[in-house]
């Protein structure tokens, strides 16, 4: 069995009596790319900040490199060994990238300076430009210069290809996917871009109202989910709604669109028993299933 | 690193609070560019209050800015709801809460203090007395210790509101006192205020002990607060 290298469990939160995240878990297996899903506000940076110790959790477990966060100190000693990447991109604005990369080198004994110079020439990044009068593209490249080059054995990271263009996103994208290849390096990364998500990720959680309502490696949900489209001659039957498992149901005119998922050929056989004219089942994109998983019913 | 973090964050404040006790050192020299002089009826002893005054004056926002920003000067200027600044970064390298807070508030009051040594040398250089290395030493101890008050409740703020509202959540509670010290005697009495400024004639007066102790109490109060509210508080 994979280590795990994240590990959360009934993780929950609240923010002033309203639950952000309810009893969430979570597992993140070492040297997988997952990716993190949700609406804004479904408790993503919620469940990032909790695992980096910036917020403290109402209840729940949390296992970093199999170590529990439990206190400062394990926390701290789990922060040497990973990188983050906020959502704002937000650096010392005192500072020039020479002087953030110097601090920032300072923290880790592993830094590797290969990786630094291969990211800096990469990214065009001049050493003495003052943070303030970097673009929010570059900042965002200098973030990610500093979460990798620090030889960290996890990177999570908060919306990191924000404010790139096409072409730097498909670089950093990349880079990701070889980190984890060569180095083993895992990658737990939340982002609206599904296509990037499935683009590089082995692994996904969907996170909806504080819950995780999809967690699994990509293409096992992928082979595991199907949609099924019934035509009727008239209104689809109510019934359609009782038949089991079935993770979605929508309805338009004459057509029912079910997401369903483990023995579809049953769900299916039951489906025909309500006499639709057309019956077609086919496979399904991580776009539906976030769609169908995150708009309720 | 992160001392050299606050030196590079905390430097120009700093500098510019070097720029302004410079340019009031060099007053006799660039008054009479401009025309200007000193009445020759002014008694010194009133000129001297007026340097003390404005030297403590001075410390009062030297102690407030360079504090000011605390550990929190990496968060956002605006408090609004999820505008971090660059606090999310400094909170995700291995470095405890605790650290971090004494690492910025140790430099900052490092630079108060100097300021203010640089500042009461000067006071003392002008009073037409002079002053005996004891007076001195009183002198500076009571503008040092009564200043820390004002740093450590500095700190305490920056811990508990955003940037754009610690330097007037500063002022505010100080004029309070300022006011209570004014209608209450045992306020008065404890004031910090009255340690630093001395309503009655500096160095001529009994050694402020009172305020020197309460502040002193009220420093430490002050920063172990901070360091309560910095480790519960959530980012």
């Amino acid at each position: 069995m994979n280590e795990m290298i994240i590990a959360a469990d009934g993780l929950s939160k609240s923010y002033d009596g309203k639950p952000a995240l309810k009893s969430l878990h979570l597992e993140v297996p070492r040297g997988s790319i997952c990716g993190f899903l949700g609406r804004n506000g479904a408790g993503k940076t919620t469940t990032l900040k909790l695992l980096l110790g910036m917020l403290r959790r109402d209840a729940g477990s949390i296992r970093l490199f199999g170590e529990p966060v439990d206190s400062e100190a394990s926390s701290i000693a789990a922060r040497r060994r990973l990188g983050f990447v906020s959502e704002d991109k937000d650096l010392y604005a005192f500072m020039n990238v020479d002087q953030t990369i110097r601090f920032t080198r300072a923290f880790f004994p592993a830094w590797r300076r290969d990786l630094e110079e291969r990211y800096l020439d990469l990214f065009q990044l001049p050493r003495k430009k003052a943070v303030p009068k970097l673009s929010k593209g570059m900042r965002t490249q200098l973030m990610l210069l500093l979460a990798m080059a620090r030889g960290a054995e996890l990177l999570i990271m908060d919306e990191p290809t924000s404010g790139l263009d096409p072409a730097m996103t498909e670089d950093v994208l990349q880079i990701l996917a070889d980190l984890a290849a060569s180095d083993g390096t895992t990658v737990f990364f939340s982002s609206h871009q599904l296509a990037e998500v499935e683009q590089i990720c082995d692994r996904v959680c969907i996170i909806d109202r504080g819950q995780a309502v999809i967690d699994g490696e990509l293409d096992d949900l992928k082979a595991d989910y199907r949609r099924v489209l019934l035509v009727f001659e008239g209104t689809p039957p109510r019934e359609l709604a009782s038949l089991p498992g079935i993770d979605h149901l929508s309805q338009r005119g004459r057509t029912a669109s079910l997401l369903a998922h483990g023995n579809v050929e049953a769900l299916v056989d039951r489906a025909r028993e309500l006499g639709p004219i057309s019956v077609e089942v086919r496979s399904v994109t991580l776009k539906e299933l976030f769609l169908d998983h995150v708009r309720g019913e | 690193m992160i001392w050299y973090k606050a030196w590079l964050e905390t430097r120009w404040i700093f500098g510019l609070f070097v720029g302004l006790i410079v340019f009031v050192w060099l007053t006799p020299l660039w008054m009479p560019l401009f025309g200007l002089w000193l009445h020759p009826g002014i008694p010194a002893s009133r000129i001297w209050m007026a340097i003390h005054l404005g030297s403590v004056f001075t410390s009062f926002f030297v102690a407030n800015s360079l504090a000011g920003s605390g550990v929190n000067s990496q968060t956002a200027y605006s408090p609004a709801p999820g505008n971090d600044g660059s606090m999310l970064f400094t909170l995700s390298l291995p470095v405890s809460r605790r650290r971090l807070l004494f690492v910025r508030a140790g430099l900052g009051a490092l630079l108060t203090n100097v300021l203010i040594a640089v500042m009461a040398g000067y006071t003392l250089s002008q009073r037409p007395e002079g002053a005996n290395p004891l007076q001195a030493i009183e002198y500076l101890a009571r503008a040092i210790v009564c200043t820390m008050a004002v740093y450590s409740l500095s700190v305490l703020i920056s811990c508990l509101l955003a940037t754009m509202w610690q330097l007037y959540a500063g002022i505010f509670f100080w004029m309070m006192v300022l006011v209570l010290q004014l209608k209450i005697g045992f306020v008065a009495w404890l004031s910090p205020l009255r340690g630093m400024t001395l309503i009655s004639y500096p160095l001529t007066a009994p050694f402020p002990w009172a305020p020197i102790v309460a502040s002193l109490v009220f420093a430490g109060i002050c920063l172990c607060a901070s360091v309560l509210v910095l480790q519960r508080k959530e980012y």
